[in-house]
């Protein structure tokens, strides 16, 4: 599994604004996916994905799993909160921020990608035993805890486009292969617990 | 390095200055600048960072959902984030505290189902639905208003329909832009409260309430088809403190109510009979000579006319057979009330919801004045005022483009805010013309109705069409004819699922406005107090940016501002007049909290000069007479029954119409509506507590749970009216656009008879 271009194409997917960008991101995740679903999976039509998409993730009507961390991380479920605080503060140890500061929330599913990617190249670049903590911070005490919520969330509102389904399959096997190849911060007191 | 704990790591985040350092020299220079085509951008200048690591930034905000109360509010941010708000404590009817409905503010603006861009359906009700960007939804909307014109010769067939679900001054420039295009189609009236600011501008000149403050010096309180412990809990204290100074509080209601339980006495009148409950009390204090005759014979006109109706027409018995009340029972109220100085009547709005409404406002505006309780501190009827409403209406009023055609003849007020009515019709080659007004409380017929042109394209703003407009079935029918329907909202309502494109709004948190209020005397400031969240803009962005679009287009074709600033628009609608009565040197003073209004009294007309056409109280009105109702107050007779019981559709202590009751801490306590049905009614259908009902009649019908309780009348079904989300509940499947009896006068078409309606009931 070529996981930064898994990554990429996921990042690239959940920041999508339509059904030309949602299907071009679907099409570089069908060439990086190695179980080979996604290409079996028909090619969707670009409107229908727009459609299933912007029901699930944007709206207008009552959003069946909003991708925004502090909705399932934080005991209000709203957005702009706690989690949404902390992702910031996660992105501006690294040196980054939000495009779109205040108006778009930091703990969108597509910018908390974006800043996995940048964390695995400066893992790459060399790994100091701070930025390995922050990293296994952010990946088990956060992407870990509130991503198969959301998952869950997109599973339960039925019907979804075997697309979105497949996406969200590849998301979900990202993060098992990360967190199980990476330990959790201090060991048992980090891993699994939610930070709530 | 010793291993890190998940509280080290998270201590650490919480530190701008420790966050900024953890990484040491690996993030100098901006280390992630080279990754390429990411999302996030390098974090450089010191402003991005997160400054606030102690103390709150507080705004001022306002809630200005067309409530009594028009809270002020005290807005708490950190890092650009409204951590929570409270009442503001300047103000002493807000008195630090909110109503749950105003503490759900922040779930409301960082609530995930909250709109959040521009978005286009595929299919009206077809829940299919594309982003638009702002660009590409104001060019769609502005090629479809040019095309109409092309077409049509005039604007005509754009419409206008906007009300009170946000009642800030500088949201009149959704107005402005539709002046700024040209002559238009409006929804005009109000469904709120207009037979009795009619009536009660026949009796006095103006609708011009007491100060609520002054309650507590009222020695007897006729609270008459109102419910504050639901509508207007900030109230509830001065009446409390009025009752702690010896008066009696006695509540007047069909329902027996929250507010009911509190008082000292309630009276259960039959639904609508409040005119004859009214004379015969009127009838009583005459016959006992407790009427005020040396007030009356210096500021009445027409008194001893409805004396003599009152010794011909009415007694005591009739009022009680008619009203429900027993005879000893209106003796009894009708002396006190007469007896004790000063004393007040509170008049609901529901009350004047009828065919016969503005009838009953004026007799109890009549009872108030006979035992000369009008201009006294304590005293009054009170109904509502605008005395603190006149700002600029900078952004409200804006010239057409030159050449623009219109509705030839002359036009009424565009509702009771239109501070400017007589300002229509511009010459334009000897022909005079204006607006095309249409009655808002017939929006659906109207639209079926209208031609040459039709309406083909409805804006709607501040305002839940398919929730608070009547006929459901026929507003479908309706919103068929139109070719595109333009929605700004904040959440997916009934309105928002029947729109071709909605635009997402500003929450109060979001943008800078005014909001006054009908009720008490305060002023607040709205600042900006965050950005707007995802891409929402205010009403007079949306403006600005229709008008960007015109232009580009069509140059010349809107004279609203391409670009504005909202906080300069909203300094332009003060004046000397609003500086003066709130004793502002400027605005910027509200930003220190909100102002109250100098008052000469407490006391409206407390000079005892009316602008009524005789300068007195008019007992005896023929401007009433000219509007085609009855010069005196005098009985008239209800809306006859359709159906085997009563409809009653208030509100909600969870909603303000239809805003409010979609958010989840409203869901915790009410996830579902229910019809509230008697005892006796419910046994006679063989219907249980809990189970599920069909309540119908000859518009359609609502299926939910029935709640057996002996808190409504047995002739009568109560069903809250409210927009539950995700429920396809609406209680206008069953009300009707029967007119009430008054309106025309001041907010340019009738109100209408909501609790005017019948229904029945049985088991679904």
């Amino acid at each position: 599994m070529d996981r930064d271009r898994i990554l990429v194409a996921l990042r690239g997917f959940f920041a999508a604004r339509d059904g030309g960008a949602m299907v071009a991101a679907y099409a570089a995740l069908a060439q990086a996916d190695p179980t080979g679903e996604a290409t079996r999976a028909d090619a969707p039509a670009a409107d229908d994905l727009e459609c299933d998409f912007n029901r699930l993730f944007v709206g207008p009507g009552k959003v069946a799993a909003p991708p925004y961390a502090s909705v399932y991380l934080d005991s209000d479920h709203r957005l702009m909160g706690d989690a949404t605080r902390r992702a910031a503060a996660i992105y501006d140890a690294i040196g980054l921020s939000s495009p779109l500061p205040g108006s778009l929330p930091d703990d969108h599913l597509a910018l908390e990608l974006d800043a996995v990617l940048a964390f695995r190249a400066l893992l790459v670049r060399g790994a100091s035993a701070e930025l390995a903590a922050l990293w296994r911070y952010f990946l088990h005490d956060h992407l870990a805890v509130w991503v198969p919520r959301f998952a869950a969330a997109v599973r339960r509102a039925e019907p979804v486009s075997p697309a979105i389904v497949r996406v969200v399959a590849l998301l979900s096997a990202w993060l098992d292969e990360e967190t199980g190849e990476t330990a959790s911060v201090a060991g048992q007191q980090g891993g699994a617990a939610c930070p709530r | 390095m010793p291993t890190m704990t998940r509280r080290h790591i998270e201590r650490m985040l919480d530190s701008a200055v420790s966050r900024r350092s953890f990484l040491g020299g690996l993030m100098a220079g901006g280390a992630m600048a080279a990754l390429p085509n990411g999302l996030l951008t390098p974090a450089q200048a010191e402003t991005t960072r997160q400054v606030w690591e102690g103390g709150y930034q507080t705004f001022r905000n306002a809630c200005p959902r067309n409530c009594y109360d028009t809270c002020s509010i005290v807005t708490y941010v950190k890092d650009g984030v409204v951590k929570f708000i409270e009442g503001a404590p300047e103000s002493s009817f807000t008195r630090g505290g909110l109503c749950v409905k105003g503490n759900s503010y922040v779930r409301r603006a960082y609530s995930p189902d909250r709109i959040k861009y521009p978005m286009e359906q595929q299919g009206r009700g077809s829940g299919r639905w594309k982003r638009l960007t702002w660009d590409e939804a104001m060019d769609k909307i502005a090629k479809k208003i040019l095309s109409i014109k092309e077409r049509d010769g005039s604007l005509l067939g754009l419409a206008l329909t906007k009300y009170s679900g946000n009642f800030g001054i500088t949201n009149y420039g959704i107005e402005g832009m539709m002046s700024s295009l040209g002559y238009t189609t409006r929804l005009v009236g109000t469904p709120c409260w207009p037979a009795g600011i009619d009536a009660q501008s026949f009796d006095m000149g103006s609708m011009w309430c007491n100060d609520p403050e002054d309650l507590p010096q009222a020695r007897y309180v006729l609270l008459w088809g109102v419910n504050p412990a639901w509508c207007s809990i900030h109230t509830v204290k001065y009446l409390y403190a009025a009752r702690d100074a010896g008066a009696k509080l006695v509540v007047i209601d069909p329902v027996f109510t929250q507010t009911a339980a509190k008082a000292d006495e309630y009276l259960q009148i039959r639904t609508g009979e409040d005119c004859a409950l009214g004379l015969g009390m009127a009838r009583h204090i005459l016959d006992k000579g407790l009427h005020d005759a040396a007030w009356l014979a210096e500021h009445a006109l027409g008194f001893d006319e409805f004396a003599a109706y009152l010794r011909e027409n009415i007694t005591v018995e009739w009022a009680a057979q008619k009203s429900g009340v027993p005879a000893e029972r209106i003796r009894a109220i009708a002396e006190e009330f007469a007896g004790a100085k000063p004393a007040t009547i509170w008049i609901g709005y529901g009350m004047q919801r009828h065919v016969n409404g503005g009838a009953a406002v004026r007799i109890l505006d009549a009872l108030v004045a006979m035992t000369g309780n009008v201009g006294k501190a304590g005293g009054g009827a009170r109904y509502g005022h605008l005395q603190t409403w006149a700002f600029n209406y900078h952004a409200m009023l804006q010239k057409p483009p030159a050449g623009s055609k219109g509705w030839v003849g002359t036009s009424g007020p565009k509702g009771e805010f239109d501070f400017a009515a007589a300002d229509s019709g511009a010459a334009s080659g000897g022909v005079k013309y204006s607006d095309r007004a249409l009655n808002i409380n017939k929006t659906a017929q109207e639209i079926l109705d209208a031609k040459d042109p039709a309406v083909r394209m409805l804006w709607v703003a501040c305002k839940n069409v398919f929730s608070q407009d009547f006929d459901r079935a026929k507003m479908l029918k309706a919103f068929e004819k139109l070719e595109m329907v333009v929605v700004a909202e904040d959440f997916f309502n009934q309105t928002v699922e029947q729109a071709d494109i909605v635009l997402p709004i500003t929450s109060i948190f979001e943008d800078w406005t005014i909001n006054a209020s009908y009720w008490h005397y305060w002023l607040s400031i709205n600042e900006q107090a965050v950005k707007p969240l995802h891409e929402a803009k205010s009403d007079l962005q949306i403006a600005a940016a229709l008008s960007k679009r015109m232009n580009e287009l069509s140059p010349g074709s809107c004279t609203f501002a391409t670009e504005l600033d909202s906080k300069e628009w909203m300094i332009r609608e003060f004046n000397k007049g609003i500086y003066d009565q709130f004793g502002l040197s400027s605005w910027e003073d509200l930003r220190k909290g909100p102002a109250k209004a100098k008052l000469v009294s407490s006391a409206s007309f407390s000079d005892g000069k009316f602008a009524t056409p005789s300068k007195k109280y008019e007992f005896r009105s023929e401007l009433c007479a000219k509007y085609g109702h009855d010069a005196l107050p005098r009985y008239k007779e209800g809306r006859a029954p359709y159906d085997k019981l009563r409809l009653l559709t208030p509100h909600h202590k969870f909603a303000i119409h239809s805003q409010f009751q979609n958010l989840d801490w409203m869901a915790d306590f009410c996830p579902a509506p229910s019809v509230y049905i008697h005892p006796k009614t419910a046994a006679a259908r063989g219907i249980r507590d809990g189970e599920t009902v069909r309540v119908f009649n000859k518009q359609g019908e609502v299926r939910l749970a029935a709640k057996v309780t002996a808190n409504v009348p047995p002739d009568a079904l109560l069903l809250y009216e409210a927009w539950f989300k995700g429920l396809a509940y609406n209680v206008q499947n069953l009300v009707d656009d029967t007119s009430a009896d008054m309106g025309s006068f001041k907010t340019g078409a009738p109100g209408v008879a909501i609790h005017d309606q019948f229904a029945d009931v049985a088991r679904a």
